[in-house]
């Protein structure tokens, strides 16, 4: 089997549009909730908080590139130039057979197929509908549209598992290099804030309500006064690469994938089921072929929601004891779905590089049910050789990943 | 009435199209100076239907647009029409 490591990240959330801006904003614990004035119109929607991004110049992507592109796509477009700089690839060296994306999101662009359902529905006329609606709204439009940003001619792949997209992303990206079938592949995922999106899981009485007033307070992971989740948005991609490959054009390696899994829990659609978040975590300690105690950080999925967070918590018990340190960045960015395991995994190798694990925001009184693990409350300093990152999807996907620090 | 329709299409293509001012010469070629494609003519006509209020989708001279100049032309004609 091949060896494939990471050379790129770029991110853009609620903290900024580069991973600096974002690992300063972790480094001096911002919360990038805010309050969502203008969702006060939708009856019944009881969360009125999100952490939205603040879009760089979209006119800096060329109109025929940009037209098909909802607000996920451009996220990535965002995310991706900063990973490739960080690659130090330039975007006319990317397009070969040998090259490609794997891109993920809960589902098209909620934008998009909120305006093309007010177009369509009111007179159920087509005839003033954009020819780029459909672009915007399909399931893949985030590889998609990367792929015909970047020229990428080689696998085209969309992740499409909630919460867990672009950590299957990540997963299938090392499978594809680490099986000879690709030897460069952008790995990643996008989502958007949009009332639609908090509104799914609102109504699953899963977002959290109580801080409309004072939304820096959440999402408060694996705290005993958690509401529930805030969504997020953003994206992030990361560049895998082939061992050799990397080291030929005598890249940067910013880390090691070693092991992944992905798992369906096979229980129920949406309550989290701690045995299969076992049995993910474990089955990619043995992909990787180390033992547990050798993983010296666990990137939580931790949403704090009341459920998820004390299964996970009950799992990585299970799995790692008390000792291995355990943190969630859902209360600096909020829950990003999509794009949430690329993102975290960015912020977590580079924790991992400057052996610094960031703690919990918003975690202040640790709830009795998830206080069997090892939580990161103060800045800790901490040699870390593995990392360990979780997401744990509605619909009852689990994706785990490990990557180790390249010396 | 002439001028206002040719100003309401550049207006069309400076909005949807991002296209400069200075490049809005009647003469100007749809698809070779202006650079549209196949896909930018459906959210052209999408665009003129709301802008002139008027339904266009299927009326068969579209094909034979061009330059701005046909396009004022045919949008004049069919003021003149209803």
């Amino acid at each position: 089997m091949r060896r494939v490591v990471i050379t790129g990240t770029g991110s853009i959330s609620a903290l900024g549009n580069s991973m600096d801006e974002l690992l300063n904003s972790i480094e001096n614990r911002v919360c990038g909730t805010q309050q969502m004035p203008e969702w006060d119109k939708y009856k019944g929607l009881q969360s009125l908080v999100g952490a939205p991004v603040t879009l760089p110049d979209i006119k800096t992507i060329p109109r025929k590139m940009r037209r098909s592109m909802g607000r996920m796509s451009l996220l990535t477009v965002f995310a991706a130039n900063e990973a490739l700089k960080s690659a130090k690839i330039e975007h006319d060296a990317i397009t070969n057979e040998r090259y490609g994306c794997v891109a993920g999101s809960t589902m098209g662009s909620a934008e998009a197929l909120n305006d093309t359902f007010e177009t369509m529905l009111p007179d159920h006329d087509l005839s003033l509908l954009s020819s780029m609606s459909f672009f915007k709204c399909i399931s893949h439009t985030v590889s998609m549209n990367l792929a015909h940003y970047l020229g990428i001619t080689g696998c085209v792949m969309a992740t499409s598992a909630a919460c867990a997209s672009s950590l299957q992303a990540m997963g299938t990206g090392f499978e594809l290099i680490r099986y000879n079938k690709q030897d460069l592949v952008l790995c990643g995922g996008a989502e958007e804030l949009h009332p639609t999106v908090t509104g799914s899981f609102d109504i699953l009485f899963a977002t959290s309500t109580k801080f409309n007033d004072n939304p820096e307070n959440t999402p408060r992971p694996f705290d005993k006064n958690r509401d529930g989740l805030v969504c997020g948005e953003g994206a992030g991609i990361l560049v895998l690469e082939e061992l050799e490959h990397a080291k030929k054009r005598g890249a940067k390696i910013l880390a090691e994938v070693v092991g992944y899994n992905t798992c369906g829990s096979g229980s129920h659609v949406s309550q989290p089921d701690r045995e299969a978040m076992i049995q993910c975590m474990n089955s990619a300690l043995m992909d990787a072929s180390i033992k547990p105690e050798k993983i010296d950080f666990v990137s939580a999925h931790a949403t704090a929601t009341l459920q998820g967070d004390t299964e996970e918590a009950a799992a990585i018990f299970e799995v790692f004891g008390s000792k291995t340190p355990v943190n969630s960045l859902k209360g600096y960015i909020g829950h990003t779905l999509g794009a949430s395991g690329a993102i975290e995994l960015a912020a977590s190798i580079e924790m991992m590089n400057k052996n610094t694990i960031y703690p919990t925001l918003n975690l202040d009184d640790v709830d009795d049910k998830c206080s069997m693990i090892y939580h990161v409350k103060t800045k800790l300093k901490k040699d870390i050789k593995f990392i360990l990152k979780n997401c744990f999807a509605f619909g009852g996907i689990n994706a785990s990943i490990i990557c180790k620090k390249y010396e | 009435m002439s001028d206002q329709i040719e100003t309401m299409i550049n207006e069309v293509f400076e909005e949807s199209f991002e296209i400069e001012k200075e490049d809005l010469k009647p003469e100007a070629n749809i698809f070779e100076d202006l650079g549209l494609d196949s896909l930018d003519v459906v959210d052209l006509v999408v665009a003129l239907q709301k802008k002139f209020s008027v339904e266009i989708r299927t009326d068969e001279r579209i094909k034979d647009i061009r330059t701005l100049e046909d396009l004022s032309k045919f949008i004049k004609e069919l003021k003149s029409e209803s």
